[in-house]
């Protein structure tokens, strides 16, 4: 059986042309074939898996279906606490932790029917990576073994491009979810913030920190946020608002939307790769020959949103981490201790500056949308580097693409815009106005149904 | 924008008074990173207009 999508699994199995436990079996077959070469996975909860897809089996056979997500085989990122599972933020410092509730997250996924594969690799604390002292490898990128998945999401994005699962728990502060979206040529989705709960997820910067999901497309990732979405009064940045359908406006096309591409992102600001441009500048075609406006616009620097971010994250992130740091420095990696370290360095007048900034950036961006639905950039600057070049100050040294979007708390999602030189994806990343996901899911599924990259796996996925 | 510098000494003493007690080879690994930070911290310091004001608000309601 060829890898599904949620969308056409969810579709045999409503029909009765699939069975979720044979569906889990194929799956499960393939982490144990494949994830030796790829330490996507951290722990294989297979007993589990089946329990899940025999009920959803039970009901599918009762006709008693839950949604299209019952029987769905997914698995979380390592982050999202699983009662009485081990959920360990890939670190020694949690290598025996046993939570006794499900995240909110994983939960709601789990009231939805679906089937839990297990938990995935993440950077340290969603955060330190790729590292190579911690007690798990770090994940590889399917596409090239020897090449970064980016993270921190790490396995998920690997997993999703590999087969191995359909569907899966990010979490994005700087990017977490939509950079391994882009390298592993995958779809994430960076909700806007408040709209979906992080609630029993361990945190990195509270007032960065999003969940969201990651699949093989754009459409399948709409599906998979249906079933995250929603208030939880337990996160003080939910928020209590109605969940649209995000799937409804897929198929409707790109006609009267209003783009605005932020060139100077990925031109001058940090100069992405020539098949990143290219991959930008044909997509904008594709959407001005079916009918939207698309025009330039011009925000502050690239520069400017990622001080900001990154800034508030390291000092949100030592708040968290600081007792233990004080006390377990060395049982962190190094690229997480010593990027976390840095807060030390902030003045609280440095921190009240970048909340000043960080007002007034997210101004702009509103000003910017308001007379535009989308607006576009690079996801990452090239194809995936190898993973033996990443350095721990790499992510510090040109300003982030993704980075803008969690400052703002604005939702954007990434999608393969083809291959490079070397043969690995490239992306783009779109982005909307707050709650606007179903907009954002229409024109990224408008692209990915006219071009022909979701027909291509990696050649290791078979 | 000016950076201001900052050198093994200094590192050394702010992550002190973090509660970070390292030793000088752990503190030279962080150095290079410390440098990069800086220009970035420089950058959140750039002056701002009196708009700005309002980020840090606080709510009772909130809870």
């Amino acid at each position: 059986m060829s890898v599904l999508t949620i969308a056409e699994a969810a579709r045999r199995i409503a029909a009765k042309q699939l069975s979720p436990v044979e569906l889990a079996k194929t799956q499960l077959g393939r982490i144990h074939r494949l994830d030796p070469q790829l330490n996507a996975f951290l722990l294989v909860t297979e007993e589990r898996a089946l329990t899940d897809a025999k009920a959803a089996e039970a009901r599918q056979m009762a006709g008693a279906l839950r949604g299209r997500l019952d029987g769905i085989p997914i698995a979380h990122k390592d982050i999202y606490n699983t009662a009485g599972i081990r959920t360990t933020a890939h670190s020694k410092q949690l290598e025996h932790n046993v939570p006794t509730r499900d995240a909110h997250t994983v939960s709601k996924w789990a009231d939805a029917g679906t089937v839990m594969l297990g938990k995935l690799a993440t950077h340290e604390f969603a955060f330190g990576g790729p590292s190579f002292d911690l007690p798990w490898p770090p994940a590889r990128n399917p596409w090239n073994r020897d090449h970064f998945t980016a993270g921190s999401s790490s396995g998920t994005g690997a997993a999703v491009a590999a087969g191995l699962i359909l569907g899966g728990t990010g979490s994005d502060t700087g990017g977490s979810i939509r950079g391994p979206a882009a390298l592993c040529g995958i779809a994430g989705i960076k909700p806007t913030y408040g709209l979906s709960s992080r609630t029993g997820i361990l945190p990195l910067a509270f007032s960065l920190d999003h969940a969201g999901p990651m699949a093989w497309t754009a459409e399948d990732c709409g599906l998979l946020l249906q079933g995250m979405a929603g208030p939880d009064p337990e996160d003080p940045a939910s928020v209590d608002r109605p969940i649209p359908d995000f799937t409804a406006e897929l198929g409707r096309g790109v006609k009267g939307l209003r783009i605005g591409v932020i060139r100077h992102f990925f031109e001058q600001d940090h100069r992405a790769s020539d098949a990143t441009r290219a991959g930008i500048d044909a997509a904008m075609d594709f959407y001005a020959k079916e009918g939207a406006e698309v025009r330039d616009i011009t925000l502050s620097p690239a520069a400017d949103y990622h001080a900001v971010g990154y800034l508030i994250m390291i000092a949100e992130a030592f708040a968290l981490h600081g007792p233990w740091m004080r006390e377990h420095f060395m049982d962190y990696g190094e690229l997480f201790r010593d990027r976390v370290s840095l807060a030390a360095t902030v003045s609280g007048p440095d921190m009240i500056q970048a909340t000043r900034r960080r007002r007034l950036l997210c101004r702009e961006m509103a000003a910017a949308m308001e007379n535009l639905d989308i607006v576009v950039s690079a996801s990452q600057p090239g194809e995936a580097p190898r993973i033996d070049s990443v350095e721990k100050w790499t992510n510090m040294e040109k300003p982030s693409f993704t980075m803008p979007f969690n400052v703002t708390g604005f939702p954007a999602i990434s999608i393969c815009t083809g291959f490079g030189e070397g043969g690995l994806p490239v992306a783009m990343q779109l982005a909307g106005k707050p709650f606007t996901e179903p907009t954002l899911l229409r024109a990224a599924h408008a692209y990915e149904t006219a071009m022909p990259w979701r027909a291509k796996r990696p050649a290791m996925a078979g | 924008m000016s950076t201001p510098p900052i050198d093994e000494a200094e590192l050394n003493a702010m992550l002190r008074r973090a509660g970070l007690v390292l030793t000088p080879q752990q503190v030279k690994a962080i150095l290079p990173g410390a440098e990069i930070f800086q220009r970035m911290i420089a950058r959140v310091n750039a002056p701002l207009p009196r708009e700005a004001e309002p980020a840090p608000t606080f709510k009772a309601e909130q809870g």
